[in-house]
């Protein structure tokens, strides 16, 4: 997986078949550069689902009325699933 | 159960500060010079470059907001492009918390950012100092030492430029302290020197300008500071608007309320002239005098936008952009791009949300580069904070989604709005939230 990863980091082809980074790097001005702070809790290398299910909760109401409860609602479920998944990945 | 998974406060992070929010595109970003080595050392980034190559070349030029995200995540996210970061200044200035070293609460020190690491973490080839010209059709950047660099693209951030304010000239004696800069030291150090009972004056232009709700904050937190240091002083607020722009409920709660005994705020007042010998501004709304004058002038585009032609938006003030990749509309010129403040779009103009156009720029700019097209579905989003009182702040958030009908980034209703009031809460998660989005610019 890592490997994986790392094998495509060089080659131009990589900068564009990363669904879901794009998307994620709207977290990184908050919570680091690919999720790893320094900022607010750390989101990178969680459980596929993990993400994407809390900021279902901040959408529910579930978690107060902080900014993150409004701006959850920025995304369609399919984003959250799409930046969820490539948060995972970044261990 | 966990309510600040997402958005701890920091009881740890008490780091340091108080601070402000919003923030600037970087400004006295553009012109600026070049060396011929456009070869990045390339220290760090992971990745051993497959095949040898001839890399692409982007020369990006402003080292604002959206110029050093844009060169960082161009690096971050391939070794396939090399890029040049052109830029006046040695170090960064930030704009965002600057109005906390109107009331003594921050150091200019405090917001001084470097490009070491953009160099020596993302192997970002650095150039300071004046570009002179650009060539938008035969992709061309012209130095005041007369180096002609050339690249596959240019990325511009070139922050804002201001308005002549007639009547002004060259004096110091109404600063806008909107670029930060010596202009916030002059600004404080006149505060500082203001008589108890004075009067300030604040003056909003018209929009679109830098940091919509920055003019706001800074009015509340002056009136906060008048209050403790100089009793009896008033802040009149003149807004070129027909009313509050933005952050309504609070602005208007803090004005009218918490701050009612301070703020005296009139809409529709628009700078006409000033003379700065009787401290006296003309406006449409009548002759105000003060004491001290913060005089913020209408905006427009970081002067190169003008220089290259690129100004074709907003009746020629900013760079009209396609928001797919924030190419130039102009005929011609679209391997010129252009973020931040300096571009006309449906995005507020401020640092938080440059950040998020570099990084959709930077994918873009590499997917093109390598044959590919834009993300047709990119996503931004603005969010800041605001200070109410020196020790309380509000927060204010935007998401936006492309929208295909109408080619523009529009807003996402549900998503978008401000905190229901203030409190010390939110002040500390300011403080965190600067850090944080320092930290994924520069570092």
């Amino acid at each position: 997986m890592v490997l994986a990863a790392l094998a495509w980091a060089g080659t131009a082809e990589a900068q564009v078949a990363q669904p879901g980074r794009l998307l994620a790097s709207n977290c990184f001005q908050c919570h680091g550069t690919n999720g790893k702070g320094p900022g607010f809790d750390a989101i990178a290398g969680k459980s596929v689902g993990e993400i994407s299910k809390k900021l279902k909760e901040f959408q529910a109401g579930k978690e107060g009325d902080g900014i993150m409860t409004r701006h959850a609602f920025g995304y369609t479920d399919a984003q959250l699933q799409a930046l969820d998944k490539w948060l995972s990945t970044q261990r | 159960m966990d309510r600040r998974f997402f958005l701890s406060s920091a009881a740890a992070g008490a780091i340091g500060s108080a601070l402000t929010a919003c923030g600037g595109g970087g400004e006295p970003a553009l012109e600026a010079a070049a060396s011929s080595n456009r070869t990045p050392t390339n220290t760090t980034t992971t990745v051993v470059a497959a095949g040898t190559a001839v890399k692409s070349r982007v020369i990006v030029i402003g080292g604002g907001m959206g110029g050093a995200t844009v060169a960082k995540y161009l690096r971050l996210w391939g070794d396939a492009i090399s890029v040049t970061l052109v830029e006046r200044m040695p170090t960064y200035t930030s704009n965002i918390m600057s109005s906390m070293v109107l009331t003594g609460q921050r150091t200019m020190s405090s917001l001084s950012y470097s490009y070491d690491t953009l160099r020596s973490k993302y192997g970002i080839t650095t150039v300071f100092g004046e570009v002179v010209a650009i060539d938008p059709v035969g992709v061309k950047v012209t130095l005041a030492n007369g180096t002609v660099l050339t690249a596959d693209r240019i990325v511009m951030a070139p922050g804002i430029s201001f308005d002549a304010v007639p009547g002004l000239g060259t004096s110091d004696k109404m600063p806008h302290a909107w670029q930060a800069g010596p202009q916030t030291t002059l600004l404080a150090n006149q505060l500082k020197a203001m008589p108890s009972g004075g009067v300030a004056v604040l003056t909003i232009p018209k929009t679109p300008y830098r940091c919509p709700p920055g003019p706001y904050e800074r009015a509340c937190l002056i009136a906060d500071w008048l209050k403790v240091k100089k009793p009896g002083s008033k802040l009149i607020v003149l807004d070129a608007n027909p009313g509050i722009v933005t952050e309504v409920d609070n602005f208007t709660n803090a004005f009218m309320g918490l701050h009612g005994n301070v703020i005296e705020y009139h809409a529709n007042a628009e700078v006409t002239s000033v003379d700065p010998a009787s401290m006296s501004l003309f406006t449409t709304a009548g002759t105000v005098r003060g004491d001290v004058i913060n005089m913020i002038p209408r905006q427009r585009a970081g002067t190169l936008v003008a220089t290259a032609g690129l100004n074709n938006a907003t009746e020629g003030r900013f760079a009209g952009v396609n928001v797919l990749s924030y190419a130039s509309t102009v005929s011609g010129a679209g391997k010129v791009h252009i973020l931040g403040d300096a571009s006309a779009t449906t995005q507020p103009k401020a640092g938080h949300i440059a950040n998020q156009e570099a990084k959709v720029c930077a994918d873009a700019v590499s997917r093109i580069l390598s044959g590919g097209a834009p993300d047709p579905a990119p996503v931004t989003n603005s969010a800041c904070y605001s200070t109410i009182t020196m020790s309380q702040a509000s927060w204010l958030t935007a998401v936006f989604q492309y929208d295909t009908a109408t080619a523009t980034m529009k807003g996402v209703t549900a998503a978008s709005g401000a905190s229901t009031g203030w409190n010390q809460d939110n002040f500390q998660d300011m403080g965190q939230w600067f850090g944080a989005l320092m930290g994924d610019t520069f570092a």
